[in-house]
């Protein structure tokens, strides 16, 4: 028995390094923010210097905007075709299907670089100037895929034909789209939408091929990585971490079956 | 009713969803691949169908030489994946009972923290001012900082498995969630030890999941070039660095675009693989 | 007809592609008649319904409602409602909500529904469920909401596509009785959808039976039962002995038939033109027509061989052997008497009232199935 029990605690001790491992580059973040200096040993007390600094720069403070513009953006476009794909593969037959769900899957399992050089080179051959609009093209290419496989999986598992049922009952299309469709989708819509939201907020390497002056956030960040390293980054990172967590936390409300659960308990009309 | 087509109006429907795929997949790539077939004339990109450029790659032995170094990184990077996803998945799946949940979530997290703000992180431990070196220095160990820390493969590896670890999870825990339990308790009840069963039970049927990991853990790798740029220092060069060169200061456009779908072809090829040894589900986009 | 008929088709059919699914036939149905669709899976009924409800487009032919022809109006504005066989009440409503939807659709507001709603529920016994939600409630329950959410809006049909297939045995036959009663009730015409011959003879004014999108025919369940028109229909309807025999020239117009040696007068056949040599044909006798060993006479008697004996409750099943055919035979358990065993020789009574003959070559349509609940 005791054996078992060693064995055991063999494992478990591995399992918490390894989030030991998952966390600690995290935590170091953090703590760069608030010091003064960029060495551990000398912890000289908490600043707040570089969350002023953030703050006051201008061109971090556009690229966040931008950010948020880019996937709120983003994440409409796909929230509309998204769910008109996944009805569309879902429910209607046609040759070639599983090609087709791989294409669409596709720029959201390929490398980065390879997307974006791609629709960089499109964009360049149809001489469209690097703007916001071509930032935000790249985007909707990865989001519409999040968001059409969220909805598909929502839709597998829902069960009977229920917009059958709703136009046999006299519901014309967008009654049964408006009355049973979407409230059964809505969660797993959210959901969806707030997972794209977050991929998008965080990509860089579609957004750098696509970008002119015009910048994200993480383009912004990615420069600052490149061309000097400011305790600023550390802020806006730690910034960002909390923002993750909160999406995140957020997100699990609204995806996966704890989901469902959440949703039956608060349901009471 | 399965293999019958539907109805023109209802093939409408799909309509959105295949311009969509058109401009942003089939076109982008298809034209990427057109160019790689173009060549560099002076500073322009003339419209001259050649294979100059695979033949310079594959002729090249610095070219092939950077993706096959690349491919043994990443390679490396998916078994370390795997050795650090796996056993935590093992765990939180049949060790813990209470908190599953919870720490599930604790798993998945470090996945949405910024992609940026971890190369940023790691960038800091390993320094040579870096956490790692500066505890070391305090302490007493080293007079010198360790300068193998970072700028070399070791540091890419190391960020690129931190990366990676989510994504090898993931499948991993599903499939491992998948297995019922009652089989274990079979196999128990048969005679077999602890590692006999997991040897003989449960890592075949979890290997479907085991495959996934790694093979997203193999993509990911091999598709990354911030990491090499930003931590690999000289000698950390890898595929995606090239590619990216060629869209900077080398402007050799139609090169670029082979290589890039030199990278297609292998990423393609190895998600097809997926498809049929690994398992779909559990994929980053189901949960 | 035209005026008469709730729901009419002319000549409908559908195909995919190559296949058909639905033959061209012509069916009328009656106003606040009980009209089944009866045929094992894939014969095409689950595909009229559907045509009839508008979920469905026919390739050819015409449909009906009322005597409008509603061939090309979608599904939402043909004033007809389907039960589904999974019942699809709206999960994310309430009992109350889901009854109301088509009301809703048509421009009710809840407060003018409601006496409506309520009548309805109590029509099916389901009073005081309103603000359940759809998995709250047990299989039969959530049947009769279903039910009574397509009633409300008092459609001019009701369609069920086998409804009570979900139904365990015994929950089944008690919603057969609510069904028919409900339906008579009301008034109210229903096309009804299934497998189980039972089902259908127990409560349908007329069935259509159906084989490979075929009609083979439309009656009366007696009709159906007593006078089949094709040897499918024979087979799919209670227990038919198919005997193998030679068509014999009529004795006026009394056909006749030879089978192991034996010559056989019967009353009804389906056979057409004079008989050719050695014509093969199918002669038929329900198994509880044949008698076995009884001191009543009988026109014709056999002699055969006792093979099997089942003991089921209610009757005994006796499977003889003739002259090398299969011959089954129902005895009831009061008419039993325990002298018969395996091998011993049985005398096998025929009455030409209760013989049929069919074609040869319908054979290879026969359905065997038994009536036993499984």
């Amino acid at each position: 028995m005791s054996r078992a029990r060693k064995r055991g605690f063999g494992l478990k001790a591995y399992g918490f390094f390894v989030y030991f491992f998952l966390y600690f580059p995290l935590l170091i973040v953090l703590v760069f923010s608030f010091s003064p200096t960029k060495t551990i040993v000398g912890i000289s007390g908490i600043t707040l210097k570089w969350y002023q600094e953030l703050f006051r720069d201008q061109n971090l403070l556009a690229a966040f905007v931008h950010t948020l513009l880019i996937g709120a953006g983003a994440v409409g476009i796909a929230i509309v075709l998204g769910m008109a794909g996944a009805f569309f593969v879902s429910r209607v037959t046609f040759p070639g299907k599983s090609v087709f769900r791989t294409l669409v899957l596709l720029p959201y399992i390929l490398p980065g670089i390879l997307m974006g050089i791609s629709i960089l080179v499109v964009v360049k051959a149809l001489n469209i100037p690097l703007s916001p609009f071509t930032v935000l093209l790249g985007h909707v290419s990865f989001t519409v895929p999040v968001v059409m496989f969220q909805i598909m999986s929502r839709i597998a598992r829902m069960g009977p034909n229920y917009q059958a049922a709703a136009m046999d009952l006299g519901a014309t299309p967008v009654q049964t789209f408006w009355y049973v469709t979407l409230p059964m989708i809505r969660t797993a819509l959210i959901g969806a939408a707030l997972l794209a939201f977050t991929v998008s907020f965080d990509e860089i390497v579609i957004s750098y091929f696509l970008t002119g002056t015009w910048m994200t956030l993480p383009v912004y960040i990615y420069g600052m990585m490149r061309y000097g390293l400011s305790p600023k980054v550390y802020a806006i990172s730690a910034i960002i971490l909390v923002l993750s967590l909160a999406l995140i936390m957020l997100m699990s409300r609204y995806t996966g079956r704890s989901a469902e659960v959440y949703r039956v308990r608060l349901r009471k009309d | 009713m399965g293999e019958r087509i539907s109805s023109p109006r209802a093939l409408l429907r799909g309509v959105p969803i295949t311009i969509w795929m058109l401009c942003l997949v089939a076109v982008p790539l298809g034209y990427t691949l057109l160019i790689s077939f173009f060549q560099v004339e002076g500073l322009q990109i003339a419209a001259k169908l050649t294979i100059k450029n695979y033949r310079q790659f594959f002729t090249d032995p610095m070219y092939s030489g950077i993706l096959l170094k690349s491919i043994l990184l990443s390679l490396a990077i998916a078994v370390l994946g795997i050795l650090t996803g796996y056993p935590l998945a093992y765990m939180l799946s049949f060790r813990v009972r209470r908190g599953k949940q919870a720490l599930f979530m604790l798993s998945i997290i470090p996945l949405w923290v910024s992609y940026l703000v971890r190369i940023i992180a790691w960038r800091t431990i390993l320094g040579n001012k870096g956490v790692i070196n500066s505890a070391l220095t305090a302490i007493g160990l080293i007079q010198e900082p360790l300068s193998f820390l970072l700028y070399n493969r070791f540091a890419i590896a190391v960020t690129l498995t931190y990366i990676c670890i989510p994504f090898v999870f993931i499948p991993v825990y599903t499939a491992l969630e998948k297995i019922p339990r009652n089989i274990m308790e079979a196999s128990s009840d048969l005679g077999a030890g602890e590692f006999r069963t997991f040897l003989n039970v449960v890592l075949p049927l979890s290997l479907p999941g085991l495959v996934t990991g790694f093979i997203f853990a193999f993509i990911i790798a091999l598709g990354d070039y911030i990491i090499p740029q930003q931590l690999g220092g000289t000698q950390g060069i890898m595929f995606g660095n090239l590619i990216w060169s060629q869209f900077g200061f080398a402007f050799n456009w139609p090169f670029g675009a082979a290589l890039s779908f030199i990278l297609l072809a292998i990423s393609v090829t190895i998600l097809g693989l997926t498809s049929r040894f690994g398992s779909t589900e559990g994929g980053f986009l189901s949960e | 007809m035209s005026e008469e008929n709730a729901i009419e088709l002319r000549g409908v059919k559908k195909a995919w592609g190559d296949v058909i699914a639905v033959q061209a036939f012509d069916i009328g149905i009656r106003k606040g008649e009980f009209f089944s669709l009866l045929g094992p899976s894939g014969c095409g009924k689950t595909t009229t319904l559907r045509m009839i409800a508008g979920l469905e487009e026919p390739t050819g032919g015409q449909i009906l409602l009322e005597g409008h022809d509603v061939s090309r109006v979608p599904a939402y504005r043909r004033n007809v409602h389907t039960v589904f066989q999974d019942y699809a009440l709206f999960p994310h409503m309430t009992v109350r909500k889901n009854i109301w939807f088509p009301l809703k659709m048509r421009g009710v507001s809840l407060a003018d529904a409601r006496p409506r709603i309520d009548r309805v529920l109590r029509l099916v016994n389901m009073e005081g469920f309103e603000r359940r939600l759809p998995q709250q409630l047990s299989g039969g329950q959530r049947q009769r909401i279903a039910l009574a959410r397509s009633l409300v809006d008092e459609p001019a049909a009701l369609l069920l596509d086998e409804p009570l297939g979900a139904l365990d045995f015994k929950l089944r036959g008690a919603m057969q009785k609510v069904l028919k009663d409900i339906q008579r009730d009301v008034g109210i015409t229903f096309v009804y959808v299934t497998h189980d011959q039972t089902e259908a003879l127990t409560m349908s004014d007329r069935i259509a039976v159906m084989k490979s999108g075929r009609v083979h025919q439309i009656g009366t369940p007696d009709e159906i039962y007593s006078r089949p028109a094709t040897a499918f229909v024979a087979s799919f309807i209670g227990e038919m002995n198919f005997l193998h025999g030679h068509r014999l020239p009529a004795e006026g117009e009394v056909p006749r038939a030879e089978v192991g040696g034996h010559r056989l007068r019967a009353s009804r056949s389906t056979l057409t033109g004079t008989p050719a040599a050695g014509e093969e044909i199918l002669v038929c006798i329900r198994t509880e027509r044949v008698q076995v060993n009884s001191h009543r006479g009988t026109e014709h008697e056999l002699q055969g061989t006792v093979r099997r004996i089942v003991y089921r409750g209610t009757d005994y099943e006796v499977t003889c052997d003739l002259a090398g055919q299969e011959v089954r035979a129902v005895v009831s358990a009061v008419d039993w008497n325990a002298v018969l065993h395996t091998g011993s020789p049985a005398r096998l009574g025929f009455n030409s009232a209760d013989i049929t003959l069919f074609p040869g070559a319908e054979e290879k349509e026969i359905v065997q199935y038994s009536t036993e609940a499984v």
